[in-house]
């Protein structure tokens, strides 16, 4: 049974933390923007490339191998792989949630469709059943986590550069994006209108990469029983669509730390973040 | 144990700045390339950041540009940062030599024919090459 929410008081709700995450995936998608269109102008030799985490994992095998890099893939994409992946461990998919250009555009498109279709959530106008949503985030994305790294190691090439949405957005037409490089980019923000931040959830091979690490992440999000009312605010303003007010303790690897749902929350102290240890 | 919710973001600055600053801990040559030399005397190893060395091909395409000069020494490029470094001997040799060797034409052994404008220096020893129309030299 819903109880009303406790009034708040001024300052409890603390900082700002969801005009702060808008201001951090602003900045990242603007200086990714930036650094695309000076690479296309051709006033700095720095593609967008160099600053993806996933190639480093996509170097890695040339590295241990070969004792040299993958083409166009180097030490800073390596650095910030393991930086992704050490940020992982404590604070789940952060870079997801907080850092990652296009997961930001999938997330304002996944907003613009709550607006179109006039949903209270990220559900979309066609809900996944939860059992085809669990099969698309462990089955495709496996495969196509496997087929991105097996194509990459065997010839050394960044072969899927043409296909990836963040390439192909963020490059300003940059090397190997051709009409159909479009078509896909296309199709997967129209998915995202369709089935909000699907990209993310079935098929981004960096999110599957960090789903092991995130999902031992040392931060989490913790309900309390006592204080929660049921009301459901924080399903409703979880871009993952994780069931937080059904769970004691959010441990899915899916979590990207948004902390939407401790700022929709009316409740005081209902949800928190908790480091495992002695509780206070 | 309850943590603030600021924590999160402070996380994200800490580790995006040790990813961008602890990738010089990972720094592989893409190619190195001993030179027999001649010279006897000091060394000097000028710095380059050389727009077309992008990756091994390129980069070693671009060391095959200076094996012909003499006092060249060492050749080492890293093609992720565009960075290549020739180490020569200075009484022989000299940075703009190096420079106008990079920058020359570059011989396809494929087709038989010569390319144009494929390297270009953009920075030597940490100081930006100008750029704009080349200078006019008087009668």
């Amino acid at each position: 049974m819903l109880r009303p929410p406790p009034e708040r008081t001024p300052g409890e709700r603390g900082p700002p933390l969801k005009r702060l995450r808008l201001l951090f995936q602003v900045a990242f998608v603007a200086a990714v923007a930036v650094t695309g269109i000076r690479f296309a102008l051709g006033s700095s030799l720095t593609s967008v490339e160099k600053y993806c985490p996933f190639g480093g994992l996509e170097t890695a095998y040339a590295l241990l191998t070969r004792s040299r890099f993958t083409c166009a893939a180097g030490e800073l994409n390596l650095a910030l792989f393991l930086s992704v992946i050490a940020l992982a461990l404590v604070a789940r998919k952060a870079f997801c949630g907080w850092v990652c250009p296009l997961g930001a555009v999938l997330e304002w498109t996944g907003r613009l469709s709550r607006k179109l279709f006039r949903r209270s959530s990220f559900r979309g106008p066609w809900p996944v059943p939860p059992r085809v949503d669990a099969a698309l985030k462990i089955g495709l994305r496996v495969v196509v986590l496997g087929a991105v790294l097996a194509a990459t190691w065997t010839t050394g090439e960044l072969l899927f550069r043409g296909y990836d949405p963040y390439y192909v957005l963020f490059s300003a037409h940059g090397h190997d994006v051709k009409a159909w490089s479009y078509a896909i980019l296309a199709a997967v923000l129209g998915l995202a209108i369709v089935f909000p931040l699907s990209w993310c959830r079935w098929l981004c091979p960096l999110g599957t990469v960090l789903w092991p690490f995130s999902s031992a992440g040392a931060l989490r999000l913790s309900r309390s029983g006592k204080s929660c009312t049921g009301c459901g605010s924080c399903d409703r303003a979880c871009p993952q669509q994780i069931p937080v007010s059904r769970l004691d303790v959010v441990r899915t690897g899916e979590c990207t730390l948004c902390l939407e749902c401790t700022e929709s929350c009316p409740a005081p102290g209902a949800l928190s973040l908790r480091l495992p240890g002695r509780a206070s | 144990m309850k943590v603030p919710g600021w924590s999160v973001p402070a996380l994200v600055v800490l580790l995006a700045l040790a990813g961008l600053g602890g990738a010089r801990l990972f720094a592989v040559p893409s190619v190195v390339v001993d030179l027999p030399a001649a010279a006897t005397g000091a060394t000097r190893t000028t710095v380059l950041v050389v727009d077309g060395v992008k990756c091994v091909d390129t980069a070693e395409r671009a060391a095959g540009q200076v094996k012909g000069l003499t006092g060249v020494s060492r050749f080492v490029a890293y093609a992720s940062r565009n960075r290549v470094e020739v180490t020569f001997d200075p009484a022989v040799s000299s940075s703009s030599k190096i420079v106008e060797a990079i920058e020359g034409p570059v011989h396809d052994a494929a087709t038989g024919e010569y390319l144009f404008h494929v390297y270009h220096v953009v920075e030597i020893d940490g100081a930006k090459v100008p750029t704009g129309p080349p200078a006019t030299t008087g009668p």
